[in-house]
């Protein structure tokens, strides 16, 4: 080919086609051809190049948007770890249950949900409550079965527990004494064979699925009066179920998720959880027309007592006018059932460290609470407070309502609480009726935003000190002379038995026996004569009209009060000085009122009612209302009983109504 | 014919690299382009499509909140922009339909809208409708600022951000709160670990890089583009107010520390102290905030809120600064209206110019006010009896919102330039005596005023 030289003489050959042509043209410019394939890898080249280029431009441009849209917006906890539960999907939990005299525990799954090792405490039936499908704790209790009446506290939170839960029994101590049979049939109902057997100081565990299997029981006799039955450890093993089965079948709405959320978490809610037509959460009760505290915020001041809180809340939330976005429940300390509470019923929830002990704990608590609320709402000029154990009445927001402009104008006023002191079954009668009193009561109360952050935020007492927050409050420093509104009938009702300065005894002593308005829309009558000058043209007026009982009769007999209704009467009482309360405490104890220390005075007067008479109590001669004593007239004077018995009473419960 | 297979595999080659080094090249340039503009642009419609997109999200968004009952109003700063531009017209006319898509169809990536946290419920049925409507969103929470200043408090976490994307737009959802000093505040946007940084291009939103401070605005319900939305009546205040919102929260941890280490004055005199020191910053808040001069706290106050969000109990005064541009004649006669008498007058407008007003029982409002040079920021001192000058130097520095004793008031943002320069690096250690000539780090003589001005510039009262 190489040799080939063109002569262009030569016609072209008609058989050659066009093909052939172009490529012997082709072959002939060699150079051209060469150039060609050159070009080609060339441009191959290239593409590769620019290929490499693209890849790693679009990385680190991709790479850069990463960073940027990062670096300011990155959360600084970058390191907080996110707790991981570990999923375990194992359908058997090992359970491990000791019961001794002076010990037991429970273990689920080698990790120890109980144990109660403590001396003198604990003593009684052990119940911890597991959810059938994750294992997990739902309830703990302790029943003290060897005293009265727990026995049946037992059986009403073993009916409340929902069927297919596992339920795992221990005994302390001792745990037969008091049990009943109702009791011993509902556990024998649960799938025990034992616990109509048991006896005194029996030591005994049992596991059990309540509507269903038995897992495990052991028991020991107590072999004699005197000694303990052998210490007894079960260990058994329990399946699991699905978490499908396990929970109900609520329509899907927020409500029931929520309701869910709560209902798979903890138990001893009665019909909250019942797969079957629950209890509604949700209250709606109706507005409040012309509602003057719609927009104060509302703190409800919580320990661990998560059953009252559910309670208090349910109360809280059926009330007329409740306003349930302006509702803040402050717990102290970090417990999740309580949180547990106020999420199931769509509260917001506050959780606080608890800082010192005791009483000046609840007091931090309190002051934390209330600097956080008005943080919270900054534009609110009064703050309402509550407490995780107090029932609220239907009309709790109508009384705040219609009472509340009296603390915004007047300025001897520094408090209005919804609960009288005084204000038993047998000593308060009108719904409509309002007081004022020297002595804060608390237990559900307004204050005002100017009067914490002015004066009392800043010296509220320290940790350090052991003072009641409500005693602190009484003392003349921070009253200043000023007084409170009350109501003759309490709208709030103290149902805590457990507390710290609270127990049964003192509870039926004191509180039982407390009035609580159940009216809805009680109209106050005269609201504007609790201004302060005309509070006192008032009491004149009741003063004049009031008839002077007969001084020469017992004013503790039933008799000393005429049998009418609807009058006002009038009794003197000797009271020395403004601080001579030596009378009216004794005439206190035997009317069965608070005499623990002075509630209710209004410048030496008490008000209250007997026989649905209006009574009122003056003081002479420290009293200014004295000169409407007839001078034929003695006052009545009360001798203080011996004095042990006083010092003892006093100190001991002084400051006890509260928490 | 290998010899033409191979031209012609050479040939098929060239070609197809041709054509895709083209679409590379095309790509390549796509990208960039991608970046610098609008990234959600995936496909690239024709311009009036892309426009009428962002118009059809606003509307659906607006759909979705009217819905539910949530009233927002419009923040963003583009669109506020154009508006402000034509308001007089859009005020008279409310209702007036619109000839053209003149708002809402401007490029750009987001619109933001403003919602205060109390009007509405935080409820889980919005974000279902939301997603039913088509949108994608995202929910930026954190810990609430309300309850940070207590130590020991542990609230639920507070949505500050939402962010609702739809097709190539997105809608910014800030979220204010009220918080005590009568303001709004809105919070930082912050990203968690989990989240997906690329839902939307973060850097160009115009809220959440600093948590802001605004006053309550009086809003307008306008229409505009036939979409009924409110907007703040007065948009160029607006605008001109979030250019400089930025908020610095106090330092609630290292305050408690500071109270660790040095327990807090709880006597009843210090008690006192404070509650006459409120009500003075108060008072002269209102009082400068009124003629519309601009101050920060200074000096003691500044160094208080910074090292333990509150007032030095033995400060014995109230110390402000403001820039000498900001200065007014009226600022005396209004303190003596407000019934803070002048105590001292030192030095002139033109030079170390210094004012002091009698509070209520015995503390001092001391107003310095602040000469800008190139490469600092001075103020002056006086000593009465002898005419001498100081000078106190502090870098540059500009202002943030903050609050202090319920109080919205500026600090300088760079605050620990600011403190460090007067008080030095151990400003950490409380000092109770101090010499305002000698101890400040920052002090310089500045010589002795002529003894004929005397009259003029120490006056004492």
């Amino acid at each position: 080919m190489d040799e080939w030289k063109p002569n262009p003489a030569v016609k072209p050959h008609k058989k050659r086609s066009w093909y052939l042509a172009w490529k012997y043209k082709l072959m002939n410019q060699r150079t051209l051809r060469k150039l060609c394939q050159t070009g080609a890898v060339l441009f191959l080249l290239v593409t590769v190049i620019v290929n490499i280029k693209l890849i790693l431009d679009t990385r680190r441009a991709a790479y850069e948007e990463e960073e940027e849209s990062a670096q300011d917006y990155d959360d600084e906890l970058l390191n907080v770890e996110v707790p991981r539960h570990p999923v375990s999907n194992k359908k058997v939990l090992d359970v491990e249950v000791y019961s001794s005299r002076s010990k037991v525990y429970v273990a689920v799954d080698g990790t120890t949900v109980l144990e109660d090792e403590a001396r003198e405490q604990g003593r009684g039936i052990h119940v911890i409550v597991l959810n059938q499908a994750t294992g997990h704790v739902m309830a703990k209790r302790v029943f003290d079965t060897y005293s009265p009446h727990e026995d049946e506290a037992m059986v009403l939170f073993l009916n409340m527990v929902a069927r297919g839960r596992i339920l795992i029994f221990t005994i302390k101590d001792e745990g037969s004494f008091h049990l009943k049979d109702t009791a011993k049939n509902v556990l024998k109902s649960l799938g025990s064979q034992v616990a109509p057997f048991l006896s005194w100081r029996d030591m005994w565990t049992f596991v059990g699925k309540k509507g269903g299997e038995l897992y495990g029981e052991k028991h020991a006799k107590s072999p004699a009066l005197s000694t303990w039955g052998d210490p007894v450890l079960l260990k058994t093993e329990v399946h699991l179920t699905s978490v499908e089965d396990a929970e109900c079948r609520w329509p899907d709405t927020e409500l029931n998720r929520r309701r869910k959320r709560f209902c798979s978490k903890v138990e001893g809610y009665g019909s909250v959880c019942s797969c079957k037509d629950p209890t509604p959460i949700e209250f709606n009760p109706d507005p409040l027309k012309d509602n003057k505290v719609f927009d104060v915020p509302v703190a409800v001041i919580a320990g661990n007592r998560p059953n009252y809180l559910y309670r208090m809340l349910r109360s809280l939330l059926s009330a007329q006018g409740v306003n349930p976005q302006m509702i803040t429940v402050f717990i102290d300390g970090y417990y999740e059932e309580p949180m547990d509470v106020v999420e199931l019923f769509g509260l917001s929830g506050i959780q606080h460290t608890p800082i010192s002990i005791k009483n000046a704990r609840v007091s931090q608590h309190y002051k934390a609470s209330l600097t956080a609320t008005f943080n919270l709402f900054p534009d609110a000029k009064f703050a309402v407070v509550l407490e995780e154990d107090l029932d609220i009445s239907v009309d709790f927001f109508s009384f705040l309502s219609q009472s509340i402009h009296l603390l915004e104008e007047d300025e001897s006023l520094y408090c209005i609480s919804a609960w009288n002191d005084q204000g038993y079954e047998h000593t308060a009668e009108d719904p409509s009726l309002l007081y004022r009193v020297e002595t804060m009561p608390g237990l559900g109360w307004v204050l005002r935003k100017s009067l914490y952050k002015d004066e009392l935020e800043p010296k509220w007492p320290t940790p350090e000190k052991l003072w009641d927050w409500d005693m602190w409050m009484r003392m003349p420093e921070q009253r200043k002379g000023r007084e409170c509104i009350i109501p003759d009938i309490s709208r709030s009702y103290h149902f805590g038995i457990v507390g710290l300065n609270m127990n049964g005894y003192f509870h039926e002593a004191y509180f039982k026996k407390h009035k609580f308005n159940t009216v809805p829309n009680v109209q106050l009558k005269n609201v504007e004569s609790l201004r302060k000058d005309a509070y006192e043209t008032e009491i004149h007026r009741l003063l004049g009209e009031a008839e002077v009982l007969d001084h020469s009769k017992n004013p503790c007999e039933d008799s000393f009060v005429p049998d009418t209704e609807g009058r006002v009467y009038v009794m003197f009482i000797r009271m020395e000085q403004e601080a001579d309360f030596t009378t009216w405490t004794q005439l206190a104890k035997c009317l069965h009122i608070w005499d623990l220390d002075v509630r209710g005075n209004h410048k030496g007067l008490w008000r209250l009612f007997r026989k649905k008479n209006h009574f009122l109590v003056v003081g002479v001669p420290a009293s200014p209302y004295s000169s409407k004593k007839p001078s034929s007239v003695t006052p009545i004077y009360m001798e203080p009983p011996a004095k042990e018995e006083g010092a003892v009473a006093v100190p001991a419960v002084a400051a006890a109504e509260q928490t | 014919m290998q010899k033409i297979n191979k031209n012609v595999v050479l040939a098929l080659l060239s070609v197809t690299s041709l054509v895709f080094l083209l679409f590379q090249l095309y790509y390549y340039k796509f990208y960039l382009s991608q970046k610098n503009g609008a990234v959600f642009s995936k496909v690239r419609g024709s311009q009036s499509g892309q426009d009428s997109t962002r118009w059809h999200v606003v509307r659906k968004f607006l759909g979705l909140i009217a819905s539910h009952n949530i009233p927002v109003y419009l923040i963003d700063p583009l669109i506020l922009g154009l508006v402000d531009k034509d308001i007089e017209q859009i005020r008279s006319s409310p209702d007036g339909p619109t000839p053209e898509c003149k708002y809402f169809c401007t490029p750009r990536d987001f619109t933001t809208f403003a919602l205060l946290d109390k009007t509405w419920k935080h409820e889980v049925g919005l974000f279902r409708t939301a997603e039913k409507m088509g949108f994608q969103w995202l929910k930026i929470i954190n810990k609430d600022p309300r309850l940070d200043g207590m130590d020991d408090l542990s609230g639920v976490e507070i949505p500050l951000h939402y962010i609702f994307k739809l097709a190539s737009h997105a809608i910014h959802l800030v979220v204010f709160y009220e918080r005590s000093g009568n303001y709004l505040w809105h919070g930082p946007l912050r990203l968690k670990q989990h989240m997906d940084r690329k839902f939307v291009p973060f850097r160009k939103l115009h809220f959440g890089r600093y948590p802001g401070a605004y006053e309550k605005p009086e809003l307008l319900l306008v229409s505009i583009d036939d979409l009924k939305v409110q907007i703040p009546k007065n948009p160029s205040n607006f605008l001109e107010e979030m250019s400089h919102s930025r908020f610095l929260e106090c330092r609630y941890r290292e305050a408690r520390a500071f109270f660790q280490l040095y327990p807090d004055d709880a006597s009843l005199d210090a008690v006192e102290f404070r509650k006459k020191a409120k009500s003075l910053l108060h008072l002269a808040a209102l009082t400068l905030n009124n003629l519309g001069v601009k101050f920060w706290l200074s000096s003691g106050t500044c160094l208080g809120w910074y090292r333990q969000c509150n007032v030095i109990p033995y400060s014995k005064d109230v110390d402000l600064g403001v820039f000498i541009r900001d200065y007014k004649a009226d600022i005396i006669p209004a303190f003596q209206k407000a019934g803070l008498p002048l105590k001292h007058k030192f030095g002139k407008v033109e030079d170390s110019l210094e004012l002091s007003f009698q509070g209520e029982g015995d503390i001092k409002l001391d107003i310095f006010f602040f000469y800008e040079e190139d490469d600092h920021i001075w103020n002056g001192g006086t000593q009465a009896k002898s005419g001498k000058k100081f000078k106190y130097l502090f870098p540059k520095f500009t202002l943030c919102w903050t609050e202090f004793v319920e109080l919205k008031v500026h600090v300088p943002c760079e605050t620990l330039q600011y403190v460090e320069a007067n008080y030095g690096p151990d400003w950490k250690v409380p000092v109770k005596m101090w010499d305002w000539k000698s101890s400040p780090s920052n002090v310089q003589y500045n010589g002795v005023w002529p003894v004929d001005e005397w009259d003029d510039v120490i006056q004492i009262y």
